[in-house]
């Protein structure tokens, strides 16, 4: 090992060399004196105490002492030279380079490295800095030795085609939990869990946690299909485990996994030998070249550096809500993208707990690692007392034993005839349905596929290994990648915590991967938006309701699912379920948003997004209806009859066809342009009924009163109907406006009408709870809801007192009309569905400019003004 | 190279131990604290016997006694150019790990013989001479230390099996 040797910059220069005490080819050792050279330097000199100093110029011999062993091979200075600064003064034939050190002897003349001493200007340790080998943290090697040791690898794989696949091992390939009910489980055959756990791999680890954990008991389940997956990737692929458990813990695993060590061999590093608690780094391994090295883990955020070369696979999660029982060191992971059936399933979350130390802050400031550790421990401890899977079955026993109460007894033999495992009528929390190594499969060949024909197709000859046409793997899997969604233009609604820049989070990291673009609102090109199934109702459904045909809208699941799968899968299983429904179902979250959210969008024309008091302007405004209603009578009226068996019965009618009410929208469409309903498309006008229905008829805290109002006006109705006839043209063009009246005359007038009754009797419940229940937003909309009731009520009340006055009389009597026929003829509800309401809207400012005179007007007309942006009327609320 | 070596050590004892068999518990105490340490430059690997224990003396404050411990142990100190016999415990491109007792020895694959190379597609990966020399995890050989390293309560050694009657051990 040739080296050329410098001077150093601690000399004094400038120097003059003065003479050599070594020929070339003789053997200098460390420290012996190789040349001799000369200095100048200022002395001061003369008397200090009397200030008679001057500088005296003083010339110093000295000798340079090589820093190293070996033989001189030649000099690069000579006698009398004058160097002014460091350059190379010979050229050293080093006996040992110390490539390879352990613990901090060279590992190949046996030397100690730590010394230091005055002749070499850097310490030998810092010769061998890269630490490579996976099972030793006090083995290192030099830059030459890694390149070497790198290239060997490289070529040896390049022959056998191979790649390096580093895997992890906690819920991607595994999923390990110490809650000993698994242990319980697996010796009790009757247990519904049984089938599941009992191919559940268990050990002990001697250096395992200390406390109440010690000794304990480890469940290993893996991933359905993993060892024909295993034995196959092995082909393509060399395996290497990188967890961040402890050593222990992944030799035991690895040997669960393949226990003839075959598919891993040796290649095995956990946290003990990482050297960060935090993060995983491939150059860890491959200190020299990523170039060939793929990674499959669940978190890629322990991953900061290697972020091209890794392949994300959804989590496995066997031990529900026990998640990664070696991620107590983690930075804790902010958005997941958790299953909806996860969540759904009868409060997991609440009973599981969460798997992370809660108090960590490690995403700011790295926990010192004794505390790290004690945390560690801590939720292992917790695990072993809490039982969270036995609390899980519990849970679950308990909602089977309600079920089956709920159900009558013949069902009993149903079930239990179609689920044979479990005698007895349980179901099991543990479900073994994972197939997501199915698709790694398919991704790791096709990324094998692609990378060894980019490397025939750089190298020269097929059969040469050089290293240097060596495509980087990285870029492939990136181009493979970018193609799986591209074209899908996507918006996350309520899956990204607030607060959280989206482009930044792991899931918007990952969708931009995927090729796709990451819009943060809707769009009209937008192709999906992405919605957490927890939270349906967001103010980008909304949005995007009105764009439903072009856009769809799906859970969470479905973008995970995309991940998998590297593709645009079927939307359709994972579709926000009819919106209708979920409107219908989760109308009072929808008050409750539109509270709680800001009026611009409101202000979004086409949005048609209006807070709730907006209906109630709408009631009193019977005038301008009649006005707008001959014009649009006039305009619409074949396709209003046409359609009236679909609209009739309105509140059965959630579920209805979209394209029904499409279909009935359509005429409005047909001139061109954009019109102003667009928003209503898709709107489901049975829920805006209720709804309004709710507002205006049921009272938060004064039921009665309103009651009261109701029944004056329907008495009023009553009377009315008999004494004036309104022309039946008018009539069949009620506004929602009129709803209200007419669901609340209904009820009063109509006989037979139990079913309605009964409606709006869990409306008034369901009102009722939403207002109870607890919610930083309830309060304000409580707020509000009692203003409004007391508006109504006052308006009501000024209605039925002034009966006597016409315009009062005419507006009640359209009113009553208006509901009698819709009881009479049902056709009335399509007419609600087909009513533009912002021509109406439109139409009745105009009206209220006209007759501003009139009392009742300037109440509405006040109303309007108040709720300001009031043009997007009622269409969103339902 | 193995020693008989005299030692002395301070052993405490609880208040709770006082009693006839004091001197009994202080020689259980000192095995059970010292016997397979690492002491510095050499292993302690067996204590003999305890020839002197002192009289206790009651530490002020805590109440504990302490006992002045005069023993005899079987000491192991490695030195470099000792031929030792070890069981290797793991393999990987840059040589060897192999256990002589408490101490592990790394063995660079420059300090093996020309013929001897890693065999990193053998299943678990080996150096082998493709002939009688196989080493893998489990193999008994035979190295000569080339070089020693302490650090408090631990010991680097390295190792070479380039020369005669080195390597590998046929069983």
């Amino acid at each position: 090992m040739v080296k050329t040797i410098q001077l150093g910059s601690r000399l004094r220069y400038p120097i003059t060399i003065t003479k050599l005490y070594k020929e070339p080819n003789q053997p200098i050792k460390k420290k012996e004196a190789l040349f001799q050279y000369s200095f100048k330097w200022k002395r001061t000199v003369g008397d200090n105490i009397r200030g008679e100093t001057w500088e005296a110029e003083e010339t110093t011999y000295a000798d340079w002492s090589s820093p190293s062993d070996g033989e001189l091979k030649s000099w690069k200075i000579r006698v009398g030279q004058e160097i002014s600064r460091d350059q190379d003064c010979m050229v050293v034939k080093e006996s040992c380079s110390h490539d390879v050190q352990f613990g901090g002897l060279c590992a190949i003349c046996g030397k100690d490295m730590t010394e230091v001493n005055w002749a070499a200007e850097s310490r030998d340790m810092d010769r061998a800095p890269i630490n490579m080998v996976h099972d030793q943290t006090h083995l290192t090697v030099s830059e030459t030795q890694a390149q070497k040791t790198e290239n060997a690898l490289q070529r040896r794989l390049l022959q056998h085609r191979k790649l390096s696949l580093v895997v992890d091992l906690d819920q991607t390939i595994i999923h390990a939990c110490i809650d000993p009910t698994v242990g319980e489980w697996q010796k009790d055959p009757s247990n519904p869990n049984y089938p599941s756990v009992r191919n559940v791999k268990s050990f002990q680890l001697d250096d395992g946690p200390r406390g109440v954990a010690n000794n304990c008991w480890y469940y290993i389940k893996m991933r359905p299909g993993l060892e024909d997956f295993l034995k196959k990737i092995s082909t393509m692929y060399e395996l290497h485990v990188y967890t961040m458990g402890t050593r222990a813990y992944a030799q035991n695993v690895a040997r669960i996994v393949d226990p003839e060590k075959k598919l891993f061999g040796n290649r095995v590093i956990s946290r003990d030998e990482n050297g960060n608690m935090y993060a995983k780094s491939l150059q860890r391994l491959f200190p020299v070249s990523t170039k060939m090295v793929v990674i499959i883990d669940d978190r890629a955020d322990v991953w900061p550096r290697n972020r091209p070369n890794l392949i994300k696979v959804s989590p496995y999660d066997f031990f529900k809500g026990i998640g990664d029982i070696n991620s107590g060191f983690l930075p804790k992971q902010q958005d997941l993208l958790t299953s909806s059936a996860a969540t759904t399933n009868g409060g997991l979350a609440r009973i599981a707990p969460a798997p992370a130390p809660d108090k960590e802050d490690s995403t700011t400031v790295e926990p010192p690692l004794e505390k790290a550790l004690e945390e560690q421990e801590k939720t292992l401890e917790k695990q072993i007392k809490d039982r969270p899977l036995q609390a899980l079955q519990e849970q679950q026993d308990k909602q089977d034993e309600e079920a089956e109460r709920a159900s009558a007894t013949p069902e009993n033999d149903n079930t239990e005839s179609t689920t044979p495992p479990p005698p007895y009528h349980r179901h099991q929390v543990l479900q073994d349905d994972d197939r997501e190594l199915v698709f790694l499969e398919d991704h790791l060949t096709s990324l094998h596929k692609s990378f060894f024909d980019a490397y025939e197709q750089n190298s020269s000859s097929p059969s040469s290994l050089e290293t240097q046409s060596i495509p980087d793997v990285g870029t492939i899997l990136t181009n493979l990648k970018s193609r799986a969604l591209s074209g899908c233009k996507i918006v996350l609604s309520g899956i990204v915590p607030i607060g959280m820049d989206v482009y930044r989070s792991e899931i918007g990291i990952q969708v931009a991967s995927f090729g796709a673009e990451l819009r943060s609102s809707v769009t009209r090109d937008v192709t999906h938006l992405v919605v957490s199934s927890q939270r349906p109702r967001t103010k980008k459904v909304r949005q995007a309701i009105r764009f439903l045909p072009k856009i769809k809208i799906v859970n969470q699941d479905w973008l995970a699912a995309c991940f998998s799968e590297w593709k645009v899968v079927d939307e359709k299983p994972y579709l926000i379920e009819g919106l209708e429904e979920a409107q219908k179902k989760l109308s009072e979250k929808v008050q409750d948003a539109e509270a709680t959210e800001t009026v611009s969008d409101a202000d979004d024309t086409d949005s048609g997004n209006a807070p709730p008091g907006k209906k109630r302007i709408l009631r009193l405004k019977s005038p301008p209806r009649v006005r707008f209603a001959t014009a649009a009578v006039s305009g619409n009226d074949d396709d209003d009859d046409e359609d009236d068996s679909d609209t009739g019965g309105d509140d059965d009618d959630e579920d209805g066809d979209m394209d029904d009410e499409l279909e009935a929208l359509k005429p409005i469409d047909e001139d061109g342009q954009l019109s102003p309903i667009d928003g209503l498309k898709t709107f489901n006008w049975g829920s805006a009924d209720e709804e309004l229905a709710e507002f205006l008829e049921s009272g938060s805290d004064d039921d009665d009163e309103d009651e009261d109002n109701d029944d004056e006006d329907v008495e009023d109705d009553d009377g009315d109907e008999d004494g004036q006839a309104t022309t039946a043209q008018v009539t069949t063009v009620t506004s929602i406006t009129t709803t209200t009246t007419t669901t609340s005359t209904k009820r009063k007038a109509d006989d037979d009408d139990g079913e309605e009754e009964q409606q709006e009797e869990s409306s008034n419940k369901r009102r009722k709870s939403l207002l109870g229940g607890p919610g930083p937003g309830l309060s304000s909309l409580r707020n509000e809801l009692k203003d409004e009731d007391a508006e109504a009520t006052t308006a009501a009340v000024a209605e039925a007192a002034g009966a006597a006055a016409a315009a009062a009389a005419e507006v009640q009597a359209q009113a009553a009309q208006d509901a009698q026929d819709a009881q009479d003829a049902d056709d009335l509800d399509k007419e609600f569905e087909e009513l533009d309401e912002e021509a109406l809207e439109a139409d009745f400012l105009a009206m209220d400019a006209m007759d501003e005179g009139d009392v009742q007007e300037q109440q509405v007309n006040g109303d309007g003004n108040e709720n300001g942006s009031g043009n997007g009327g009622v269409s969103e609320n339902g | 190279m193995f020693f008989l070596h005299n030692l002395e050590r301070r052993v405490t004892l609880h208040p709770s131990y006082f009693g006839r068999n004091m001197h009994e518990l202080v020689t259980t105490k000192l095995v059970k604290d010292v016997e397979g340490t690492c002491a510095g430059d050499y292993y302690i690997i067996a204590i003999m016997d305890a020839f002197d224990v002192s009289e206790g003396r009651i530490l002020p404050g805590n109440g504990l006694a302490e006992f002045t411990v005069k023993y005899r142990a079987v000491v192991w100190r490695p030195f470099k150019g000792e031929v030792v016999d070890a069981i290797v415990f793991s393999i990987n491109p840059h040589g060897f790990f192999c256990q002589a007792g408490p101490l592990s020895i790394f063995v660079s694959s420059h300090l093996m013989p020309e013929e001897i190379h890693f065999d990193p597609n053998a299943t678990p990966p080996q150096f082998t001479n493709n002939a009688d020399m196989v080493i893998e995890p489990g193999t008994h050989v035979r190295v000569k230390i080339g070089g020693l390293r302490t650090e408090l309560g631990e010991m680097y050694a390295i190792g070479s099996i380039n020369g005669d009657f080195l390597g590998c051990l046929q069983a």
